[in-house]
């Protein structure tokens, strides 16, 4: 018998493929055996269950567009695609449930038909899965004005590596009962569970989005304005630092983003540019323009062949921006406010994103690869030795039988 | 041992004595009664680490402690346990303006971090009520809210790292802003709420926002509670995005205007909207012009502005004062606290009036409106015990209907010893068993706040 028998013998109506099919996502690393497509929570279930019993490891995949790269071993592809659809909207609540495979177009389509969103922005958003998106607990610029996406995660529907399904937190916004498991299943990217509903939290749509744009030759030499933006008494809904933008010819740009009524971002824009010592180069709404800046702003780097992520104090930015543009990094994406950069290139080099590394160690923060095509990939920072001993400890209560070693590899 | 923890705090930081031990018998939920073995007081990460690992060695059960503020029981001591307070652990370690950040230990009392940070125009968003007293380590053991979270999160949103002491005593640190690309599970977010069963938090980072620069207040009065409640819906319907929205009923407003802390409030009325509105200066004018607008609409008779800062805490006392005002008319309050799914307000309002009706039990209302986040407060005297028979079948009664709409059973109060029963309405036994694992992972032993949160 062979093994997608011997699933069909359990669950007779999930739908499998070839992983060798043109749809299929790129695999870097190991190929799974098959792809399994469940469309239920119980059939997750099910299917976790049968692979323990097989011997195989589980990966779970929506889009595939960010599944990272598995050592080898058998295992199979448990795509979440089929989980899909808005399982309940109360546009007065302020809350919608979708299923994890659900696109989060849909999710975003739906709100703004309401004069609602969920605000976050990371790259691809809308094409990507929402359970993907809370895997990975992916983030955008709009976390200086709205906080992370793990914020905006109010509950879950998952299933645990052996099987057992658990309804985690729930669909309201203020929740304490137990403890907050959700909490580390956001960001878990699929070490603990598979994701497979997830309930978000929505916010008003702003009545105005201006966006405020200064343009200089380098994300250097933009970086202080950033900084003095970020310390200004507003809080813009973002304020990022790019370069170079194709869209501006090759120069980089600040460009913040002010929510809220328009005598309100008036004012706002004014302290801005008292705070800063200038005004800025342009000022737009979506309607001219600025839409495709914001576009390649959330984009730039995020699907190259190589792509990195650092963390730091806002404080300490100057430092590691100067550091990657002497060694040769770029182009950049800066969110001054959280102290995120994001470097994406098909020509990253080992030694330069080490040295990078090294440097925002030094600082007191952290280096990521995120994606890195290709053989003697840099490592990212490690974490402490007891909190990896705490982690491995939340793995073996989730997957005690460790089915899910292929998204821990 | 008295001797072997004095060693590590100095002598006059052990409690043994029982006329001393008396004041931690319980903490804001007082119908939970026990006198714990002995309180330390420590005063570094170290001295805790060092308690703490001498209570394990010994297997003694650890109650951690902040200003007893809670309303749960989640510091109720147990009878052989030592209670480790944080009282003298209440140093704001730094205030880093450029990053909007500070550090403090854990008995740094909520509203003196916002005194500290106001001079660099900076303050701590999370606002429970109990701010002038309730300790930044107690609002992260409960992941605790307040009215102003409605616009802003409660604590895990502003926690950015946390120094921890494991029931061994191992002292490990999670998180830190600037480290968030280290690929990691959120260790921090998990720790927060965990009700001091994971470990005790010595040194807590939380992020600051900058100070508003300006503020409205509205107070709506309304003949039913009905009203009040669409007036809230057509508020948040309307793309508006206050700052508090925040409810007090008939019976509250009656307890209030009977105290010393009368506010005005007309004692005929079904229901008063506090409303505020914080920001830009510019534009909160619109902002409560449309507010306003919108109580007008669901039938206000009328609606108050406060001019002035002695106006707006003027129109914010009839809230604030609210449970000191229920001392007045009866011994005993149970403060109970629930969400709900906000369009789901009025209906369960009116079943939690029928409940206090058919237990013959007075319950006044006090809530967050804007989130669903519902305080019934219900008035009894616990040598009653016919009555506290129906004090707790009246809780039961509301709690499963909260859940029964979508709701959970508390919603900052946290669980402690109060909701321990209730835990079956909001999670099945699978549930329940993997809580119990999660506690496992950090407390393998088992001895650190014993007997809370899990049923």
């Amino acid at each position: 018998m062979t093994l997608v028998d011997g699933l069909r013998s359990v669950l007779p109506d999930v739908a499998v493929r070839d992983p060798s099919e043109p749809d299929s996502p790129a695999w870097h690393g190991a190929t799974p055996e098959f792809i399994a497509s469940p469309s239920s929570t119980e059939d997750v279930s099910r299917l976790l269950v049968w692979a323990a019993q097989e011997g195989l490891g589980v990966l779970p995949v929506a889009s595939g567009s960010h599944a990272d790269p598995v050592s080898n071993g058998r295992f199979v592809a448990l795509d979440t695609s089929l989980l899909s659809g808005i399982e309940e909207y109360e546009p007065a609540d302020l809350t919608i449930t979708a299923g994890a495979g659900t696109r989060f177009a849909t999710v975003d389509d739906a709100l703004r038909g309401n004069g609602q969103w969920a605000p976050f922005d990371p790259p691809a958003a809308r094409g990507r899965s929402m359970g993907g998106l809370v895997s990975e607990a992916a983030h955008g610029s709009l976390w200086a004005g709205y906080g992370a996406l793990k914020n905006h995660v109010l509950g879950a529907t998952v299933v645990t590596g052996d099987g057992r399904v658990l309804r985690l937190g729930g669909k309201v916004v203020k929740n304490v009962a137990g403890y907050d498991l959700l909490r580390s299943v956001v960001g878990g990217r699929g070490r603990l569970c598979v994701l497979t509903s997830v309930c978000l939290r929505a916010f008003p749509l702003p009545p105005q989005e201006r966006v405020l744009l200064m343009s200089g030759t380098s994300v250097a030499e933009l970086i202080e304005s950033a900084l003095a933006v970020g310390t200004a008494p507003v809080l813009p809904a973002s304020i990022v630092v790019a370069g170079p933008l194709d869209v501006l010819d090759g120069r980089a740009a600040l460009v913040v983003r002010l929510h809220g009524a328009e005598s309100t971002v008036d004012a706002d824009q004014a302290t801005l540019e008292t705070h800063v010592g200038r005004p800025f180069d342009r000022v737009m709404d979506v309607r001219d323009g600025a839409a495709r800046i914001l576009s390649q702003l959330q984009d730039l780097g995020a699907a190259e062949e190589r792509c990195i992520e650092i963390s730091v104090l806002p404080s300490q930015l100057s430092g590691l921006v100067s550091c990657a543009a002497d060694v040769g990094l770029g182009p950049m994406v800066v969110d001054s406010y959280a102290g995120r950069i994001r470097i994406g290139g098909a020509d990253l080099g080992v030694d330069p994103v080490g040295t990078l590394r090294a440097a925002a160690e030094k600082a007191g923060g952290a280096l990521r690869i995120v994606r890195w095509n290709g053989a003697d990939s840099p490592t990212s920072t490690p974490q402490s030795a007891v909190t990896a001993m705490l982690s491995e400890r939340l793995e073996s209560i989730f997957d005690p039988g460790g089915v899910l070693w292929p998204a821990r590899s | 041992m008295a001797d072997r923890l004095r060693a590590i705090v100095g002598h006059n930081h052990v409690i043994t004595h029982p006329d001393r031990l008396v004041a931690y018998e319980s903490d804001g939920l007082t119908a939970y009664r026990v006198v714990p073995r002995a309180v330390v007081l420590p005063e570094t990460t170290e001295q805790v680490s060092s308690v703490l690992a001498l209570l394990h060695e010994e297997g003694i059960e650890v109650v951690p402690r902040g200003a007893g503020t809670g309303l749960s029981g989640g510091a109720l001591p147990t009878p052989d346990g030592v209670i480790v307070g944080t009282a003298r652990m209440n140093r704001i370690l730094s205030i880093d303006q450029q990053d909007r950040l500070a550090t403090v230990q854990p008995g740094v009392i909520n509203a003196r971090l916002t005194e500290a940070t106001a001079p660099y125009g900076l303050y701590y968003a999370p606002d429970p009520s109990s701010q002038s007293a309730c300790t930044l380590g107690g609002n992260v053991a409960e992941n605790s809210g307040g009215p102003h979270c409605l616009k802003y999160g409660v604590t895990s949103r502003y926690v950015t790292g946390l120094t921890v002491v494991l029931a061994d005593g191992e002292i490990v640190r999670f998180g830190g802003a600037g480290t968030e690309a280290v690929a990691s599970l959120d260790l921090v977010g998990l720790f927060i709420g965990s009700e001091g069963c994971f470990g005790i938090a010595t040194e807590i980072e939380v992020r600051l926002l900058p100070a508003p620069e300006g503020v409205r207040t509205l107070l709506g009065i309304f003949d039913t509670m009905q009203e009040a409640g669409h007036a809230v819906t057509d508020i948040m319907a309307s793309g508006l995005m206050p700052a508090a929205v925040e409810i007090v009923d008939h019976a509250t407003i009656v307890a209030v205007e009977a105290s010393v802390f009368a506010a005005g409030y007309p004692i005929d009325a079904g229901a008063a909207l506090v409303i505020e509105f914080d920001g830009t200066e510019a534009g909160l004018d619109e902002d409560a012009d449309r507010a306003e607008q919108c109580c007008v609409a669901a039938g206000a008779r009328e609606i108050r502005r406060a001019t002035s800062e002695e106006e707006r805490l003027g129109l914010w006392k009839g809230r604030k004062k609210a449970f000191g005002a229920m001392g007045r008319i009866a011994p005993d309050l149970l403060v109970q606290d629930a969400t709900v799914p906000r369009t789901r307000l009025p209906e369960v309002l009116a079943r939690i009036t029928e409940i206090g009706e058919e237990y013959d039990l007075k319950i006044a209302n006090v809530f967050h409106a804007g989130d669903g986040n519902l305080h019934p407060n219900i008035l009894f005297d616990r040598q009653n015990a016919d009555e506290l028979d129906r004090v707790e079948k009246a809780s039961q009664e509301i709690m499963s209907l909260c859940v029964s709409v979508g709701g959970t059973i508390t919603g900052e109060h946290g669980v402690g010893v109060d909701k321990r029963g209730y835990m079956p309405l909001v999670h099945n036994e699978v549930e329940l068993e993997m809580l119990r694992r999660a506690r496992w992972v950090f407390d393998p032993s088992g001895s650190l706040n014993p007997g809370k949160v899990l049923p």
